[in-house]
């Protein structure tokens, strides 16, 4: 197709250059999970509990393990006796974050709990067999909710736990009670959000496959972080033959000496990370549950004796919005049936099983308070914050990454003099919560709505009181009151401006009376935010001091002996279009053709390890960021040995259209595998890289801030409840872009997410967490009726800084929710304290039906 | 017990001995091979395992295989005469409609099946037809944007 063709020298960055991904995609040869199949492959089936909270008394598996066609039934009990337990990382202080196995064996906790695993010839065969296992459950009381877990009688989930909270902290910024005690008044609002699904149209999955002679495992997983995964599965199966491997690696001379020799290499490179870095929470945790050590230990071990490990593999991923970075609990019981039967085994989650154990997110509630003088300025904002975090924590990052994550961003682009955060995370018999795309959003969402009712109470525009508080580039101070540094990169302020002036607010009165004479409404929402894309350096540190060794990218860029441009990237493609962007970049630095330039992802065996994958809007920044600087310290490698070979000064070296040749004459130019085959002579080498670069990454002294303002204007239908969107405006600053269309249709899926939030989809659970949404007919994700042509406009603020590129994934999401809300609550003239407003809640707060 | 049905799948004759409890979307990925039609939700919502069967649009996933027997069916793999692109697919390039493309055979086949019945289909009407396919990456203004640009390509005379 076109897209790859264009010649470089213009250069690609900037351009909208068609996706070299659609080569496969629009042909049918994309590469998902389930397009996987080995020979002989068996398919694997989850019984799952049908029960929110249930202690498992029996389970019978003999008449399914009968079954013809079924190769083995294993217990929940019999796959954690072989398996490690998912140990939290990085806990609060005063947390306790329950140790839990892949199964539930005694306790089920939530409805689609795994309980026992069937693994057949065929799928059918297996959901057959599965209907076949009898599994007796004495029920318990379910908890449904925040308010039911913190009730004095509710049952409790986690026995070491004090009650049902599982973390409780408190970050103080600033003279709080002074702060309070000065203003003229405070403004208090309660604001609740719903569960939601992130629900990426391809199910979660994996396939174990077994190599008949060795018994390695390849693991074509849909992970966002595939070396988390590949982590996991060597610590937690270790008992599974790999225990002896262990063992074997510490009584190895050889390899011990390079296990010590590497531990001192990282406590080196981190030395100042490890220095910051607070225990308490660990410690604290450890006086809960001695078992830890042991636990902690064995991870460790995993982390650093990787050899002979599986191989994670994937090609392409349909879709993931945070829900696939977490490691999937299914994964490690299907790779214990891989070993165990030494056969390869498919487990491809069902969209029931999606809906109940896939992830969900957002349900949290926020007691507002916001000290404020009568001329409507803003002084400090305290937030008392509740976070349902279903069941079981997710691992690595789930409900724990939250809270951190507010204590760093809540104040936003206004000046507070104070800031008070308590979160509480509150063990729920529901759904993992996993990170869904800005997985701190309703940081904003709570912000920008108690704006707008401190707003009504002084009987201020929304808009002036907003211009009146925020940041600009000149009152911004160098920090904000949380720590990060404040640079040019936090325009916030910026988008806000251009966002007024693109809206016509003489047209809106006159659209306002129009809709009155239809009985509709018509309103204004207005958002602004801002997020670390990858931040200032010392962001990570904001958030929990030494965290930022977690952090960093790797990269590598080989040019082979015959001149092939090979580029590795630890992220993992699904759906933004990492091949086609990295393309762009490497090929402008090489002064080739975007095809000349292959790109190799998705294989923990070529690529360094991460803790993150994809995830955090770091694909840019730190992704495209790392591919730059490798390609960089390639090609003035290249330039040497071309300047010798043309005899010329190195700064006399040019590259056009991958002609190397003195700048004026391009006709005596020289090619990349003629440099490469001098390079491969000179090391006396005829295969492999000639050049090669690896590097680690993490935006120092340049990424930072990537911001935004959305403006939603609403027109509710007051017969039917019914909300459009008559106008959708997005201005957004992430700096310079990379390719504007990928830019575009992450916005636009962002808001998309934003919409269903807020008017179609909730994950329904009733008080005693029966789960009633666990099909497409009740979970409602918008459709091309429901999302209207969304309009963006791009700021780019350059900084001095040699990569400069600011993510763009998350945003979206952030921002439509608050604008959405909004612009609900100026149709109505209330102030919406709830994120879900379906047509029934819009005509309740409308006053036109009262609620049950 | 099994039975014997033959169908045209992308121009080719196949005949099968299948359960009959099997889905055509199952039988057209594990039987014949192409692995285009994808399953998103098994329950006939998400629209990601559309074909055209004689001409129409269906949800393989909730078919039985034996219920095509006779039918003539095309999946994104038979949408290109060779190496030449139906317009749709060259359309759908152009403007970058998609991300992760889990979605995209489904829509790809309600498109062409949206263009084969009404060439000339306002905006409203082609949100409206493609509202039951869903997509959770795009927002879907790229995929409409895709759909139009199609429409001026064949207009064009360019398939």
């Amino acid at each position: 197709m076109a897209g790859s063709t264009q010649t470089s020298g213009l250069g690609f960055v900037g351009q909208s250059v068609k996706r070299v991904e659609d080569e496969r995609f629009l042909i049918g040869k994309g590469q998902f999970v389930a397009d996987v199949m080995p020979d002989g492959v068996l398919h694997a089936v989850f019984v799952r509990s049908p029960y929110p909270h249930a202690t498992i008394t029996s389970i019978d598996v003999s008449e399914a393990a009968r079954h013809p066609g079924v190769a083995r039934v294993f217990t929940g009990k019999a796959l954690n006796e072989v398996t490690q337990p998912f140990v939290p990382l990085a806990p609060q202080p005063g947390s306790y974050t329950p140790i839990y196995h892949a199964m539930a064996d005694e306790k089920a906790r939530h409805i689609g709990d795994p309980v026992a695993l069937v693994v057949a010839e065929s799928r059918h065969i297996a959901e057959d067999a599965a209907e076949l296992v009898v599994v007796d459950y004495d029920m318990l009381d379910g908890v449904g909710s925040i308010d039911r877990a913190l009730a004095t009688d509710a049952p409790q989930l986690w026995d070491r736990a004090d009650g049902n909270t599982l973390s409780d902290a408190t970050d103080t910024y600033g003279p709080v009670d002074e702060v309070f005690a000065a203003a003229d008044r405070v403004v208090s609002i309660t604001l609740d959000s719903h569960r939601q699904a992130n629900q990426s149209m391809e199910t979660r999955g994996t396939v174990v496959e077994v190599d008949g002679v060795t018994g390695l495992l390849t693991v074509h997983n849909t992970s966002q972080g595939p070396h988390v995964l590949k982590w996991a599965i060597a610590a937690q199966t270790v008992n599974q033959g790999r225990m002896k491997s262990l063992w074997g690696f510490v009584r190895n001379t050889s390899r011990r000496k390079a296990f010590f020799a590497a531990a001192k290499d990282f406590r080196k490179a981190n030395k100042d990370d490890l220095k910051g870095q607070d225990n308490a929470g660990m410690k604290g945790q450890l006086k809960k549950d001695r078992s830890l050590l042991k636990y902690m230990g064995r991870m460790g071990l995993g982390l650093l004796a990787t050899e002979n490990f599986p191989t994670v593999t994937s090609v392409d991923i349909g879709g993931g919005f945070g829900a696939k970075g977490p490691i999937a609990r299914e994964d490690i019981p299907v790779v214990v049936a891989a070993m165990s039967l030494g056969r390869s085994v498919q487990w491809i989650e069902d969209r029931v099983e999606s809906l109940s154990d896939g992830g969900q997110a957002r349900e949290e509630r926020f007691h507002v308070d916001v000290a404020v003088n009568n001329d409507g300025t803003v002084k400090g904002l305290r937030v008392d914050a509740l976070i349902d975090g279903g069941a079981y924590p997710a691992f690595p990052f789930g409900a724990n990454l939250i809270g951190t994550l507010w204590k760093v961003y809540m104040p936003g682009p206004y000046h507070f003099e104070a800031f008070q955060l308590r979160s509480r995370i509150i063990a729920t018999n529901k759904g993992r919560v996993v990170p869904y795309r800005g997985p701190w959003a309703n940081e904003t969402w709570m912000r920008e709505r108690a704006i707008d009712a401190v707003a009504a109470e002084l009987g201020m525009d929304p808009a002036d009181l907003r211009s009146k508080n925020m940041m600009t580039q000149d009152n911004a101070p160098a920090a904000f009151i949380t720590g990060p540094t404040i640079d040019e990169t936090m325009s916030t302020r910026k988008t806000f401006d251009r966002a007024l002036e693109m809206i016509d607010r003489d047209q809106l009165a006159r659209d306002k009376a129009d809709a009155e004479a239809r009985n509709h409404r018509i309103g204004l929402g207005i958002a602004s935010y801002h997020e670390a894309a990858p931040g200032p350096p010392n962001f990570a540190d904001s958030i929990s001091p030494g965290s930022g060794m977690l952090l960093k990218e790797d990269g590598r860029a080989t040019i082979e002996s015959d001149g092939r441009i090979v580029m590795y990237t630890s992220q993992v493609p699904h759906g933004q279009s990492h091949q086609t962007t990295y393309k762009q970049i490497v090929a402008d630095e090489f002064g080739v053709a975007m095809e000349d330039v292959e790109v190799i992802w998705g294989n923990t065996d070529k690529s360094q390890f991460s803790f993150i994958g994809t995830g955090g809007s770091r694909g840019g920044p730190l992704g495209g960021g790392v591919m730059r600087a490798t390609a960089r310290e390639i090609r003035k490698q290249v330039d040497e040995l071309a300047a010798e070979m043309l005899e010329a000064d190195i700064e006399d070296v040019t590259i056009v259209d991958g002609n190397i040749h003195v700048s004026g004459t391009p006709a005596h130019g020289i090619s990349y595998a003629d440099v490469a085959a001098e390079a491969a002579k000179r090391a006396s080498v005829t295969a492999g890289p000639v050049f090669d670069v690896d590097l680690k990454y993490e935006g120092v002294g340049n990424g930072g801030w990537s911001c935004a303002t959305h403006v939603a204007i609403v027109d509710i239908d007051l017969d039917t409840g019914q909300v459009t969107i008559p106008r959708y405006l997005v201005v957004e600053d992430c700096g310079p872009i990379i390719n504007p269309a990928i830019v575009d249709g992450q916005v636009r899926g962002g808001v998309a997410q934003g919409i269903g939030a807020v008017f179609y989809e909730k994950a329904f659970y009733d008080d005693d967490a029966n789960l009633l949404t666990t099909t497409y007919m009740d979970y409602l994700i918008p459709t091309a009726m429901e999302i209207p042509e969304i309009e963006i406009e791009h700021l780019e603020t350059l900084t001095e800084g040699e990569n400069d590129f600011r993510g763009i994934g998350e945003g979206g999401m952030i921002g439509a929710p608050a604008a959405l809300t909004n612009a609900v609550s100026d149709a109505l003239g209330i102030q919406v304290t709830t994120q879900y407003l379906p047509p029934s809640t819009i005509l309740e707060l409308a006053g036109i039906i009262t609620p049950d | 017990m099994s039975h014997s049905i033959t169908f045209t799948i992308n121009g080719e004759i196949t005949t099968l001995d299948i359960e009959a409890r099997r889905s055509l979307a199952d039988v057209i990925r594990e039987d014949i091979g192409p692995t285009g039609t994808h399953l998103g939700c098994e329950h006939g919502v998400c629209g990601a395992c559309t074909i055209l069967l004689d001409g129409q649009p269906a949800r393989a996933c909730l078919m039985l295989a034996v219920q095509a027997d006779n039918a003539t069916i095309t999946t994104i793999e038979g949408l290109a005469d060779g190496d030449k692109m139906h317009p749709i697919q060259k359309a759908m390039h152009e403007a970058m409609s998609f991300q992760c493309a889990f979605c995209t055979p489904g829509f790809l086949m309600s498109a062409v099946a949206l263009l084969e019945e009404n060439p000339n289909p306002t905006t409203d009407e082609i949100r409206e037809e493609l509202s039951g396919n869903l997509c959770r990456c795009t927002g879907y203004q790229s995929i409409i944007d895709g759909v139009e640009t199609a429409v001026r390509l064949m207009s064009r005379g360019e398939s």
